[in-house]
């Protein structure tokens, strides 16, 4: 199971069955290894999208490993979330390029635009808004991502544009 | 498979053989800002179009790396012919095949334009950005297939692994690279050959290899370009230290968030595998060597070394107290060596072309290049590399193309949230590990994010607190506790809330952290803190006690960034919108709160206000002057008679020496606060430089008189024609009045100080300007000549032309974009045919009693000034002479009063006037200065603004609250709530057509048409609303 395909993967294609044997088939092919266990979480999350308590268990079963282990491994890391993400996730970079560019009125302006805050999914579950750390992209900031795609160069005054050409 | 040296040769040839058939290389850059820009669909287009053409077969298309220039991307680089094409279309791809690739005809408009020079270059090696930089770790980057392992062997690729694992003992290949002088590009810098050797020396039968490619420093994009361009000069780096040191295992850390990296990475692991260069028997030798890739999951702390390994164990990324040392205790226990991305990448040719040539470049201590992303305020971002010794100066502006919008340099930090900032003093220190440590910074992995005078530090290093604080992985007090109380402190200070002690405290707790947190994370926290502290400590110091932010950043601070960068802090948001609902009289009078001077202002003002206008990221600033300009004109055409509110008379009773800007101001607000006003003028009329300093065709007397009128309602007495010792004494002066304010400006021409300069027609600038205000009769020469590149310069120079000079020349010893004139005016005198050139100073003005010639140098540019700006050399032997029969120097003034002697007052080394920060008070009890006597020359919106402080101080010194008569207050309309502004650039105002106006004093500028300044103000963003 190749990591780097599960981000093409979609979601919503596949059954909970589907995810599930996924899911055991990574576990074994990482041979049930501890030091794998950030990878298989990688996988758990691109199957189901976060990572809730009955995956957690379901992971730490298999691996023979406290749940607390699993728990304080997702907890440490800013990847994995324990709460559903919106359909198109929304991550503003807050790296200094794009900081010194203008970065915080971005960030004022789609909270303004969405009506949540940093860290909130709007209601109809469409957007997620997050704070990332530095994309790489920085000769061209300020920049946002919303899933995979990374808008660069970004006005406040086109927010609403862009998220217009998502649908 | 390649296991022998006849088959790696094989490849290489064959590739070789493959690309001389070819005619023509077109590399189409991959890197990741390109894929944003679709290049995708540019490589598709030219496979088609060279289709169409029969061209496939003799073009060779390449998918490379990032060749570095982000902004200019999508990009096209096409060899042998060196030319480079920039922001490229579909319809252009179809262009370049026919006519560059098909005819032979470079097009040229796709090339690279250079505003600066204001040409286009379609060379590579003409290119400043490129051509000052050296290639070496990066040199595949953009002329090679990424994803081709055929592509790296036919650039020697594999070759030194060969001759490694073939030819060389472990300790040999040690030796060769501690001989080079390899150090650590992550940012420690630690030797690399002592690293190796380290681990080598350890025993055990499990070694482990680890790449660090977490690259979590914001601003640091180098690693990443390297992974993604060239990802086999890493693995090949990573197998000849492996074989080094003793490794079978190599593990390469990348952050989640570089899944392109990853997904290269990968393909190149694999194609080396199948191919046998990893895996069992490398090149039939007993050296086994495979890769791992392991992904992070968004811990910056796992760029720390200890907690990487921890990360990779799948464990919580917390660091691990060192001793043990990886190279003794590793990954699982094992001795291990860790290092960056460009520490491996640049092992492969250090091996090949032997550590000699390695040590060739850089400096003593620090051999090689280095690879730098650079970012922020600069024009041309992206990744570059120069050799080590490089000066951040050359980097910042001829690589970088200095500063966007040509605002001025202010910083460059770098070590991302372990370093610290350099400022202009800095700019010439070569960039190398021990030079920038010694200048309080780290080199880092390479991240150098340049700021400007829009940035406020000290949100800059809260914004580093911030990071760092949610990056902390908690495990020790210092570093979890240490940076949460800081990052407090730094929050209340932006928003107003600072406390005396709060920068002892933060140096305080700085200090501390450093010395106790467990890794480096913690330990350089405070860095960016204490840097700033260091450099800018003012801007500190302003923030806590005077709620300032004087880069417009702090919004707590301010009402909007246009009102926080005048001076006199006119509610510049506040007059546009009364503008825009028609309120020209209210408008009029907000301005007058802050600013007695509208008509004067809207005409001569340098509008600060218009650098920090938002608008200007959107479409064009605001012509706030303009609007200023228009609202005035409306008024004073108006009959009604002005009432303002007068306070009661106190009895108290201040004088004024100078009627210029700055006395006019502090006596319009104390005569209008109740006190007895007297000014006293020693010339014939009231103005002082405005009167006397700028040309008619600027500043018309009539409007002048006018608003001076308009001032003197509020109750101030001018007597002109009195000089303080020679009509009056000063000593009277103090005697009868409760206060003084001193606002005499300078009126005394500086000389330049070469042979000549008391013949004959030489009139220096101010005194030429006064006396034609004067009305006094002068003779012009048919050639004038002006020396300077301010105000007063470009002011004589029309002035002299519309006086009958045949030809008038300015010579200026900086670039254009250097000229402290408004460069409005530059355009217009330009207009008008006066001769402008540049990098040119005179060393003497020749004849016998009269200017007959001028004697001048070319100059170019040495290195760096404290100004950020780079001093001009004279250059040899290219000195010239030209018959002129006037010169005109006009390089700025000084002050000097014969009333006062020094004893009394206290004056700085140039003759200005120290006054109390706070007061403005002089030594003398009760006796105050402003404006340019304090300043040195400077503008009158300032000498406007020092008016007025010494208003609110004087009334304080003489026991009132200092809340002085402004007027009413004006109720302001409220900003709507729009969320795409409609772009449009400035309305323009009328100008008169430059043959209307050479031979005359009618004002050039005719103002606003009232529509077209409804329309302007209405442009107005209102960054005041909340």
């Amino acid at each position: 199971m190749n990591l780097v395909d599960m981000h093409q993967c979609d979601c919503e294609k596949i059954t909970e069955n589907e995810k599930m044997r996924y899911l055991d088939q990574a576990m074994e092919d990482y041979g049930y290894k501890e030091s794998s266990l950030i990878q298989i979480l990688h996988v758990a999350q691109n199957l189901y999208g976060f990572l809730p308590l009955s995956i957690q268990e379901h992971i730490a079963e298999a691996m023979a490993l406290p749940l607390s282990r699993v728990s304080g491994v997702i907890s440490f890391y800013t990847l994995f979330s324990t709460e559903p993400k919106g359909k198109y996730v929304i991550k503003i970079c807050m790296g200094t390029a794009c900081y010194v560019r203008g970065g915080k009125k971005i960030i004022d302006r789609i909270q303004k635009i969405l009506g949540i805050k940093i860290g909130e999914t709007t209601e109809d579950k469409k957007y997620s808004l997050e704070l990332t750390r530095c994309i790489g992209a920085c000769g061209l900031a300020p920049t946002i991502a919303i899933n995979d795609k990374v808008f660069m160069q970004v006005n406040p005054d086109k927010i609403v544009d862009i998220l217009e050409s998502l649908n | 498979m390649i296991k022998t040296f006849e088959e790696l040769n094989l490849v290489k040839f064959n590739r070789n053989k493959m690309l001389k058939r070819m005619d023509k290389i077109v590399n189409v850059c991959y890197g990741a800002g390109c894929i944003s820009g679709d290049c995708q669909s540019i490589h598709q287009t030219f496979i088609e179009a060279l289709a169409t053409f029969g061209l496939s077969d003799k073009v060779k298309l390449n998918q490379t790396g990032c060749i570095g220039a982000c902004d200019l991307g999508p990009s096209v680089y096409i060899q042998p012919d060196d030319v480079y094409y920039c922001r490229m279309t579909i319809e252009d791809v179809w262009r370049v095949v026919q006519e560059h690739l098909l005819d032979g005809k470079v097009v040229q408009n796709k090339c690279y334009f250079d505003q600066i020079e204001g040409a286009y270059y379609e060379h590579l090696k003409d290119i400043p950005f490129f051509n000052k930089q050296q290639k070496l770790v990066l040199k595949n980057c953009g002329v090679m297939d990424y994803n081709s392992l055929d592509a790296y062997i036919g650039n020697e690729g594999y070759h030194s692994l060969y001759n490694v694992v073939k030819e060389r003992s472990q300790s040999q290949v040690i030796e060769e690279i501690m001989a080079s002088g390899l150090r650590g590009r992550g940012g420690g810098g630690f030797p690399t050959g002592v690293k190796w050797g380290l681990c080598y020396g350890s025993v055990s039968d499990q070694k482990y290899m680890i790449c660090n490619a977490d690259e979590g420093d914001p601003g640091a994009f180098m690693d990443r370009c390297l992974l993604e361009g060239d990802p086999h000069a890493v693995i090949e780096g990573m197998a000849i230290g492996g074989y080094a040191i003793g490794a079978t295992k190599g593990v390469v850390y990348i952050r989640a968030e570089y899944p392109l990296a990853v997904e290269r990475l990968s393909a190149a692991i694999e194609q080396a595998r199948e191919d046998g260069l990893l895996g069992r028997r490398i090149f039939n030798s007993n050296f086994d060597f495979d890769i791992e890739i392991r992904i992070g999951a968004g811990a910056f702390v796992c760029g720390e070394e200890t907690a990487l390994m921890n990360s990779i164990e799948g464990k919580r990324g917390e660091p691990s107290q060192k001793p043990p040392y990886p190279t003794d205790e590793g990954l699982f226990g094992q001795p291990t060596v860790i290092n960056n991305v460009e520490t491996l990448a640049n092992v492969p040719m250090i091996i090949l072309n032997g550590a000699k040539w390695f040590s060739s470049f850089g400096t003593e201590k620090s051999k090689g290049s280095k690879v730098f992303a650079i970012a922020g305020a600069i024009r041309n971002a992206g990744v570059i590399e120069v050799p080590m010794g490089t000066s951040l100066g050359d980097i910042i502006f001829d690589i970088g193309g200095g500063i966007k919008n040509n605002k001025k340099f202010k910083a460059a930090q770098t070590g991302g949230p372990s370093g610290g900032c350099l400022t202009a003093e800095a700019l010439n220190t070569p960039v190398d590990f021990d030079s920038l440590k010694e200048k309080g910074t780290i080199m880092g992995s390479g991240g150098l994010i340049v700021m400007d005078e829009d940035n406020c530090m000290v949100d800059v290093a809260r914004f580093f607190m911030e990071f760092v604080q949610e990056e902390s992985c908690g495990k020790c007090v210092p570093c979890r506790l240490g940076t949460k109380r800081m990052l407090e402190i730094l929050e209340r200070i932006t928003v107003g809330l600072g406390e005396a002690g709060d920068i002892e405290k933060l140096i305080d707790l700085g200090e501390s952290i450093k010395k106790t947190a467990l890794c480096g994370l913690g330990q350089t926290a405070p860095n960016p803190v204490l840097s700033t502290i260091k450099y800018f400590r003012e801007e500190y110091e302003e923030h806590i006690n005077e709620h300032r932010c004087r880069a417009g950043v702090c919004t707590s601070l301010f009402n909007s960034p246009c009102q926080n960068a005048c001076p006199a802090g006119v509610n510049v948001p506040g007059y546009l919108a009364l503008v825009s609902e028609g309120r020209v009289k209210d408008a009029y009078n907000l301005i007058r709160r802050e600013n007695p001077f509208p008509g004067v202002c809207g005409r001569v003002c340098t509008h600060p206000c218009e650098e920090k206008c938002q608008r200007g990221m959107l479409d064009e600033a605001l012509a706030i002057a303009d609007v200023k300009r228009y609202i005035a004109d409306k008024v004073y055409e108006m009959k009604e008679p002005f009432r303002s509110i007068q306070f009661p008379p106190n009895g108290k009773k201040v004088a004024i020496i100078g009627a210029g800007p700055s006395g006019l101001t502090c006596g319009y607000y104390l005569a209008r606060t109740g006190y007895e006003v007297r000014i006293y003028e020693a010339l014939n009329e009231a103005g002082g430089i405005l009167r006397f300093g700028i040309p008619e065709y600027r500043l018309p007397k009539k409007m002048l008189k006018r608003e001076i009128d308009v001032l003197k309602q509020s109750g101030v007495t001018v007597f002109l024609n009195t000089g303080i010792g020679k009509d009056i004494e000063f000593h009277e002066i103090r005697e009868a009045n409760d206060a003084v304010f001193i606002a005499t400006g300078t009126q005394i021409s500086n000389k330049i100080g070469i042979a000549g300069e008391n013949l004959r027609g030489v009139y220096h600038g101010l005194d030429f300007l006064k006396d034609v205000n004067m009305g006094k009769a002068i003779r012009i020469g048919e050639r004038v000549a002006v020396i300077g590149g301010g105000s007063t310069a470009v002011d004589a120079a029309r002035t002299a032309l519309r006086l009958g000079a045949k030809e008038v020349h300015i010579f200026y010893r900086r670039m254009k974009k250097d000229m402290p004139a408004d460069h409005r005016e530059i355009q217009e005198a330009i207009d008008e045919g006066i001769q402008l050139h540049t990098l040119i100073t005179p060393i003497a003005i020749l004849g016998d009693n009269e200017v007959a010639r001028l004697k001048l140098i070319h100059l170019n540019q040495g290195s760096f000034d404290t100004s950020g700006r780079r001093r001009p050399r004279e250059e040899f032997a290219s000195d010239y002479t030209m018959e002129v029969d006037m010169v005109i120097p006009a390089v700025s003034q000084h002050g000097d009063l014969p009333f006062i002697s020094k004893d009394e007052i206290e004056v700085t080394d140039w003759g200005t006037f120290v006054v109390d920060a706070t007061s403005g008070m002089t030594k003398l009890e009760g006796v105050f200065a402003g404006g340019d006597v304090v300043r040195g020359p400077n503008t009158a919106i300032w000498a406007i603004a020092d008016g007025k402080k010494t208003a609110v101080e004087i009334d304080k010194y003489l026991g009132g609250s200092g809340e002085i008569n402004k007027g009413e207050e004006i109720d302001i309309p409220i900003a709507k709530d729009e969320d795409s502004p409609d772009e449009h650039i400035r309305f323009e105002r009328r100008m008169l057509e430059p043959c209307q106006r050479n031979d005359n004093f009618k004002e050039v500028s005719q103002g606003y048409h009232k529509l077209n300044a409804m329309a302007e103000a209405m442009r107005c963003l209102r960054c005041d609303r909340r």
